[in-house]
């Protein structure tokens, strides 16, 4: 089977069994791998209503056939399981050189089980598998942590591990790996936590089976030479993703003090410029040539890895317009392992919550070293850190009164990096993203900002944010690359189709790898029906505090402007139109079984029934 | 004689030599002809916004707009 190993390692915590399986062809032309491997398995093997920190849950890893090949930008590996946080489907990606590691190794992909009794991590070596006690390492912080299983293991070995917010669970704590790379922002790290699992080392000394291998090499080689030209050309990296918060700034789009406010007059502080002069050390995923990780040094004068996301919600929505300040906040997050989007979110609830009088506390807007405190809290579930652990829709709903409308969540997942108050299609892009609200699903903002009308609740931005989602939320997931190449430097997407046509011995067109997106996200559905049959579309809303005259701007591009219920609501159904789901957000039998789910289908009607 | 504030974003800041200035600008002058005058590459698309909102490039600018140029980013 060229361009997959074949094969899945089983790895059971509570008995201590490890086995190889296949799985067939038919399995991976239907799923691909990455998202569509660990969904597939995730549906299969998961009893609906199970605890997601219990040993009922399942931990996948799972990579994709051009995953750790060189090329263009292939160092990416997906994180799955049942969200603690969101209580659906959760996933996410992280660069690391498991990536490469566990191909060369022999799988595809990891299946982790059950509950080890006491801390351990694994070791794989091709086909040795070891369980081993990690004493001595539980406890620690990710960098010690990987600092501890490089000097055991060498500087090359592919490495996954949480921090102490996993180990505590905290519902929004990561995975992380390499110097600053997160990934399973819907608490992905807690489920690992939650197995006693500290880290995964991996290193492998086989070949990845291809179709061409001469053919791919010389076809890898040239396209991460030439994407890292244009690189160079465009100077795209050299602010790297950071660079676009000076423009969410211009257009009101900036997340300023919990969302409420859309720009403040110190962003520039934290731009993309003030961070590239900072920059003390640039850092990057595997096989990637233009690597986005600028490095800083914190107020504690340690390097921190930051981008776009990290700044705009440890930086301005928290209203800390001190550089090195945020970097510090942000270096927290990945030695506790948590999420910073989630953090920035929690945090900013948290302030805005206790500015409204709704709850008491101590900490305000711009308190940077109180912020530092409250991450430590909450990664230790200390104090008031148990209750911030526990995310904003959990605090929401213990806090009572309005307060929901401003968790800035959607699903349980704390928003990114966009305040959405009048920006109507990346609202919609927010709400219908199937592990809760993600930009990496659809990012559609700039399209609507620049190509459309703000003002539109029009079909072409539910249709764009499918378009989006098919390509981002789809290919790109289930290949499994990184969308950079292609979204910052316009690297054509028909390249990736040629990569996995070159490996697989396939040929398949962009049009049948659409139609894998699409099944994933239909079946991500039902993964979310299944858990809760009483499904309606108000769980693809947006915050309601985006719909609040009273939360208007008072000045500025969109001075008085909010979105609008009744409009929301036609661009939703424009949005299931286009997918062939129900008012409900439910796909339809129809689009089920053209999408290949008969028995998906069959299975989910045992819980609610399809229209 | 105008007066317009200018911003520029992101990667285009080390090409214009420049992230932020005023200028003071004879009218007409529309946007397309102020881009001309700041040194990007031609040819690499770019986004302008006037006051924060999109602009085209036929648009005349007026005494006190700010005019924001940024390359098309994607959202990391």
């Amino acid at each position: 089977m060229n361009g997959w190993t074949g094969n899945l390692l089983r790895i059971n915590l509570t008995t201590g069994s490890v086995k190889k399986e296949s799985f067939t062809e038919e399995f991976a032309r239907t799923w691909i791998g990455g998202r569509g491997f660990a969904l597939k398995i995730l549906w299969d093997e998961l009893k609906p209503g199970i605890d997601a920190l219990g040993p009922e849950n399942k931990l996948v890893v799972a990579l994709g056939p051009i995953a750790g090949i060189p090329a263009p930008n292939t160092g990416k590996t997906v994180v799955a399981a049942k969200s603690p946080l969101t209580g659906g489907y959760g996933d996410g990606n992280l660069g690391t050189r498991v990536t490469v590691e566990l191909r060369k190794a022999g799988y595809d992909g990891l299946i982790i089980e059950g509950q080890a009794r006491s801390p351990v991590y694994i070791n794989i070596v091709n086909d040795r598998v070891e369980i081993l006690p990690a004493g001595e390492i539980w406890g620690k912080g990710t960098y010690e942590t990987m600092d501890w299983l490089y000097t055991k293991y060498g500087k090359a070995a592919g490495i996954l591990t949480i921090g102490q917010g996993g180990e505590n669970k905290v519902l929004f704590a990561v995975i992380r790996s390499l110097e600053g790379r997160a990934g399973g922002r819907p608490g992905i790290g807690a489920v690992m936590g939650s197995k006693n699992l500290k880290a995964i080392v991996v290193k492998g000394s086989n070949d990845i089976p291809m179709a061409d291998p001469p053919g791919m090499k010389k076809l890898g080689a040239e396209d991460l030479r030439k994407v890292g030209e244009i690189d160079k050309k465009t100077g795209w990296s050299v602010q790297g993703t950071t660079g676009v918060l000076s423009w969410c700034n211009e257009v009101a789009a900036l997340p300023v003090r919990n969302m409420r406010k859309t720009s403040h007059p110190d962003a520039w502080r934290i731009d993309g410029e003030r961070l590239n002069n900072a920059r003390v050390a640039t850092y990057g995923c595997p096989n990637c040539t233009m690597r986005c990780g600028i490095a800083i040094h914190d107020h504690e004068g340690r390097e921190s890895e930051l981008d776009y996301e990290n700044v705009g919600m440890l930086g301005s929505n928290l209203e800390i317009f001190d550089l090195p300040q945020l970097a510090s906040l942000n270096y927290l997050c990945d030695d506790y392992g948590l999420d910073t989007i989630s953090a920035g979110g929690v945090l900013g609830f948290y302030a805005d919550a206790i500015d409204h009088g709704s709850i008491e506390g101590n900490f305000k807007f711009g308190d940077a070293e109180r912020a530092k405190e409250l991450l430590r809290m909450t990664a230790y579930r200390e104090g008031v850190g148990n209750f911030l652990a526990e995310g904003s829709r959990r605090m929401a709903q213990e806090i009572g009164r309005d307060s929901m409308d401003y968790a800035i969540q959607v699903k349980g997942l704390e928003c990114s990096a966009y305040n959405c108050k009048f920006i109507p299609g990346m609202a919609l892009a927010f709400a219908t993203s199937p592990i809760g609200a993600h930009h990496k699903e659809s990012w559609v903002i700039m399209f609507e900002i620049t190509q459309t009308s703000r003002e539109s609740y029009g079909p072409e931005k539910a249709q764009k944010v499918v378009e989006l989602q098919r390509i981002r939320g789809g290919i790109f997931e289930f290949i499994v690359a990184c969308r950079f190449p292609w979204i910052e430097l316009g690297w054509d997407l028909q390249h990736y189709a040629d990569y996995f046509n070159t490996i697989t011995g396939m040929n398949w067109t962009l049009a049948d790898l659409f139609k894998v997106g699409d099944r994933i996200y239909a079946l991500m559905k039902f993964f979310w029906l299944r858990e809760f049959p009483n499904w309606d579309r108000t769980r693809d809303y947006p915050p309601k505090v985006w719909f609040d005259p009273s939360n208007a701007d008072k000045e500025g591009p969109i001075a008085g402007k909010v979105l609008e219920w009744d409009k929301y609501e036609k661009l939703l159904d424009s949005f299931y139109e286009i997918r062939g789901w129900d008012k409900r957000g439910i796909p339809t039998k129809q689009t089920a079984l053209g999408l290949g789910l008969a028995k998906e289908a069959a299975e989910v009607e045992k819980y609610a029934k399809l229209e | 004689m105008i007066k317009i504030k200018i911003k520029i974003i992101g990667p285009f800041i080390y090409e214009a030599g420049f992230s932020e200035k005023e200028l003071e600008l004879e009218q007409p002058i529309t946007a397309g002809q102020l881009l001309s005058l700041v040194n990007l590459q031609e040819g690499r698309p770019k986004i302008m916004t006037r006051n924060g909102k999109a602009i085209s490039p036929k648009e005349e600018l007026e005494d006190g707009d700010r005019i924001a140029i940024c390359p098309i980013y994607s959202g990391g």
